[in-house]
């Protein structure tokens, strides 16, 4: 689900970047480093604007600025039980593994409808009912998240296709 | 799932009251039961004393897992001594998939654990399954159904798997930007055989190596290979190097990704850096897979193997993902083979041959030193990461020394100068033949086509015995079951019939040098273990019999350097054919046993032996002789004393090694010889120098005759002194000059009276011990004295000394040469 949210990020400035430009460098500094960034909770889609930059605070002993800034960003953090659209990345015997967006997501052979059945002899191999479903590399696939884990900077999870209105597109 | 008691409980435990019910659901760290245990503990007894006294305490034993209880193992009252199995649980799901430190099946967390959990849910499924992705694990189950039908599929199109390397087996990569420029240039003498080499950029390389440009050389024959063999195999690549050069190098190969697929196993997914594991790609069973690969350490000799020879197009680059790797042990010639089997095969101008072994040689001889420091490397992270910064180093000098150029140029300058020497024997040459002889790189490698043979014959063995046993079982099974319907022969796979590849490919492999008995000589650097060193493992996987000593039973003696011991014993048995190393490199790339006839090792006449034992001469000077291996077959041409120049620079490290001594002892020597020898020794020593130079002196054949103990160096000098080309007596020279040893043997040959010298005492003395004994060659074999052997020892130690400094051939030589 996607969120606007407020965050908070301190930014340390070498004194060469003191000047006229010093804003248009932190907001360049502060896109570049949140924007696709994983907390491992969430992903930054994208930064929307800066509530406040503050002050910069000179520090002692080092001579460099520090920045507080309060930016609001759009966020995106994957629940169990949302429903994404992903594209697949390859096809196995044990399951389908896609993309959504910047999230992995596996689906596992047994979350995959009955019908649609693993087929190594084609080039490239592929998941299909022999009817309208074919499954494969590059197929895009809607489906549904049934278990996150946070890890320290990525996110696992794992989806299922064996339900209503999903599977390929 | 049966539940089993954990053995940290305080057994005996009295079961006190079950608290489930066949059918009743559980939930994890559900109370299952109470027992009660006993167990002494401290308690005041009121005074102020402590006393242990026995007590019992009631307990509840919870579930580690979620689901519905089936049936119990025990019963109320029951006392338990020791782990056992106390209740059957249905799971609802048995976590068998798990991506990611989930399961994929019903998205449960496998990480989680409580107090109560002994292990976590992520080690019920640990292997891992697919090429491309490491968070995905399996539990053994699910590997062995997904494999199964895998097999069956294989079966049902009568194919096999073939586990492919990249580096050095079908393709020879390298960084080294001469090759773009080369390309480039249509008047390179290289630029044909550049002409199909293919380039890539890995920008996302890591730190420091940047946008570098790799160029990627097919091994000669390569596209109908793969296309003919992914018809009997179905294709994997499994690589050392990193997943974005594996699927740049596969989609030069497989630019349709027909052959492989997406079975793409890199150094990312390995799961070791250090060793190929089929169970990473099989976990279940290897019975159906064939691997092909130039190095056998790495598969630590499997079964499944097919070594390959490894494929040097771009000379003295070697494999830029090894790093990781323990060094290769250098088999001698087997860099050269590909080029000796082009030189066979095409027939070039005689110079051309001596090109290749110029070129081959330095890398020869770094890799020679480089086997010492193997680099065993485990997976430990400081050691990944000095690998891992000496891969990048590597490829950093290969774009900056640009190995190839410097070579090219070496080649060009010896070229020049060898043309300038014999432009008076060769003038007829043309100056544009000369031309074509300046080309590096070679492109006239044969192995894929062999290989594709031996492939197509494991393949045809393999269904072969597949049939076979099918049909027995089937005639079975119709006979008792006569008039029902046999069952379509495609359709019916069955998997318990399936021969393995790893009996079958040693059996076709083991009649192939089956009944040789090999020794080795001069192949193997001493204190090697010649049971389980490369050549040997490879050569015992083809049957052949590996011993240490030559006796009756000995049929080949495959000899690295002419004129060793084990040479000029070996010519006293009629059985024993005196081979090159070649031979065998040959035998074991072809799988056949190959006619010896063109690989005999031109035995020279001095070191051939009489047929019966005893010939104390004979045998003395087969002992003492062989530090003074320098090539025999000097003749007049000025190529031929250029080839003994190349075999004596190819194994130079032992040539010029002096025995014994390094240069400040050799110098002490030589003062101590001079004070015991006085003024007689200078002119001595300077007709020794002389007699060298010049035909052989009155002074020498005095010699001779008077020292006949010492008769091995005698001879051998003697040897020098015939008339050879100037060349080879100038390198003989040197050799002979920096061997103080041998100088001192003469000396005392020469002056009877002076034998009180500890140097020369020892010496005769060993001669005179080594002369008494039986000629039995098992004592030959034992004898400490050995010189081969001693020669082989110095030659370790000086590798050794050089290890520390930066060494180089070259300045070896150099020393060589100075000291002479």
């Amino acid at each position: 689900m996607f969120f606007l949210k407020e965050e908070t990020k301190v930014i340390t400035l070498h004194p060469s970047y003191f000047g006229p430009n010093v804003r248009e460098y932190l907001i360049n500094r502060l896109n570049e480093e949140e924007e696709g960034r994983c907390t491992g909770d969430h992903f930054v889609i994208c930064v929307m604007d800066m509530v406040d930059i503050g002050e910069g605070r000179v520090l002692p002993s080092s001579g460099q600025a520090e920045y507080t800034i309060k930016y609001r960003a759009i966020i995106w953090k994957p629940f169990r039980g949302e429903t994404v659209d992903a594209i697949v990345t390859s096809v196995k015997p044990t399951g389908i593994f896609t993309l959504a967006g910047p999230l992995s997501v596996f689906i596992a052979r047994k979350n995959i409808p009955s019908d649609i059945k693993w087929e190594p002899n084609t080039v490239p191999p592929q998941y299909t009912d022999h009817a309208d479903q074919v499954i494969e590399k590059g197929t895009s696939l809607r489906l549904k998240i049934l278990g996150v884990k946070p890890d320290v900077a990525a996110i696992n999870a794992i989806g299922t296709i064996k339900e209503d209105y999903l599977g390929p597109l | 799932m049966l539940l089993r008691l954990p053995p940290s409980l305080h057994y005996p435990i009295t079961v006190t009251s079950l608290l489930k019910q066949p059918g009743d659901s559980v939930e994890r760290d559900e109370a299952l039961f109470w027992y009660v245990y006993q167990t002494t503990v401290t308690e005041g007894d009121g005074l102020g004393n402590k006393i242990e006294v026995k007590r019992k305490f009631p307990t509840k034993f919870e579930s580690t897992v979620d689901g519905e209880v089936v049936q119990w193992k025990i019963a109320k009252g029951d006392i338990i001594d020791e782990p056992v199995e106390v209740i059957e649980i249905d799971e609802p799901c048995a976590h068998e998939v798990q991506f990611g430190g989930l399961c994929a099946e019903c998205g449960k967390d496998m990480t989680e654990s409580t107090y109560n959990t002994e292990v976590t849910d992520s080690m019920r499924a640990t292997i891992q399954m697919v090429h491309d992705n490491t968070a995905l694990t399996v539990s053994e189950k699910e590997a062995a159904r997904v494999e199964e039908d895998a097999k069956r599929r294989l079966l049902s199109n009568r194919k096999l798997s073939l586990v492919v390397d990249l580096d050095q087996t079908i393709i020879h990569a390298t960084v080294d930007p001469t090759v773009g420029e080369w390309m480039e240039d249509k008047d390179n003498p290289n630029h044909q055989a550049l002409s199909d080499v293919r380039a890539f950029q890995l920008v996302d390389d890591g730190p420091g190596m940047r946008g570098c440009w790799y160029y990627v050389k097919l091994r000669p024959g390569l596209e109908s290979f793969l296309q003919n063999v992914s018809e009997l195999f179905e294709l994997h690549i499994y690589t050392m190097g990193t997943r974005a050069y594996a699927q740049h190098i596969a989609s030069i190969i497989d630019p349709d990704r027909k052959l492989f697929g997406d079975r793409i196993l890199s150094r990312d997914e390995s799961g070791s850096l250090t060793a190929k594991n089929l169970h990473r790609l099989f976990p279940v069973d290897t019975k159906m897979v064939v691997i092909i690969d130039d190095r056998g350490d790495v598969w630590r000799w499997s079964p499944n193997l097919i070594k390959v020879s490894p494929y040097d197009f771009f000379v003295g680059i070697g494999d830029i993902n090894s790093s990781f790797l323990p060094k290769k042990q250098e088999l001698g010639a087997v860099g050269k083979s590909g080029e000796k089997v082009g030189t066979r095969h095409t027939k070039p101008p005689p110079l051309e041959h001596h090109v290749n072994g110029t070129t081959a040689k330095p890398e020869g001889e770094v890799s020679a030193l480089e086997q010492l420091v193997t680099m065993g490397g485990g997976d430990n992270p400081r050691l990944l990461q000095e690998q891992t910064d000496a891969q990048e180093e590597t490829i950093m000098h290969q774009v900056e020394d640009r190995p190839l150029l410097q070579k090219q140029k070496e080649l060009d300058a010896e070229e020049d100068s060898a043309e300038s020497i014999d432009s008076s024997s060769s003038m007829d040459e043309s100056q544009d033949s000369s031309k074509h002889r300046h080309h590096l790189l070679e492109d006239n490698d044969r192995e894929l086509f062999q290989l594709e043979e031996r492939l197509e014959q494991v393949h045809k063995q393999f269904f072969e015995e597949y049939d076979l046993r099918r049909t027995r079982g089937l005639g079975g099974r119709v006979a008792a079951l006569r008039g029902e319907k046999t069952p379509s022969k495609d359709k019916d796979v069955d998997l318990k019939l399936v021969p393995d590849i790893k009996d079958i490919m040693p059996q076709i492999k083991r009649q192939i040098l089956g009944g040789v008995i090999l020794v080795f000589s001069g192949v193997l650097p001493l204190g090697t273990d010649t049971q389980n060193a490369d050549i040997s493992l490879w050569a015992k996987s083809f049957g052949a019999v590996i011993s240490q000593k030559i006796n009756v039973k000995t049929t080949h003696l495959v000899a690295g350097r002419n004129r060793t011991a084990k040479v000029r014993e070996a010519t006293r048995y009629t059985n024993v054919k005196i081979v090159t190393t070649q031979w065998l490199l040959d035998c074991l790339t072809q799988w056949k046993w190959l006619d010896e006839e063109p690989y005999l090792l031109p035995v020279h006449p001095d070191d051939r032996g009489e047929p019966i034992s005893p010939g104390s001469k004979e045998m003395e000077s087969g002992w003492l002789s062989s530090s003074e291996d320098t090539g025999d077959f000097l003749t007049e041409e000025e190529d031929a004393s250029e080839s003994t120049e190349d075999l004596l620079k190819s194994t130079g490290l032992d040539e010029h090694s002096p025995i014994g001594y390094d240069e400040d002892q050799q110098a002490a020597v030589h003062e101590e010889l001079k004070e015991f020898l006085g003024s007689d020794d200078e002119s001595e020593s300077d007709s020794e120098v002389s007699s060298w130079a010049e035909e052989a002196t009155p002074n020498k054949k005095r010699k001779r005759e008077e020292g006949s103990e010492g008769g091995d160096d005698e001879e051998s000098q003697e040897e020098g002194d015939q008339p050879g080309s100037r060349l080879s007596q100038r390198i003989k020279r040197s050799y002979e000059r920096s061997t103080g040893l041998k100088e001192v043997a003469t000396a005392a040959t020469d002056d009877p009276a002076q034998e009180s010298h500890v140097a020369t005492e020892s010496n005769d003395e060993s001669a005179q011990k080594e002369s008494d004994e039986p000629a039995s060659q098992d004592l030959n074999a034992n004898l400490p004295e050995d010189p081969a052997e001693d020669d082989d020892e110095l030659e370790r130690e000086m590798m050794a000394a050089f290890e520390d400094g930066d060494y180089d051939a070259k300045a070896e030589e150099d020393i060589a040469a100075g000291n002479g």
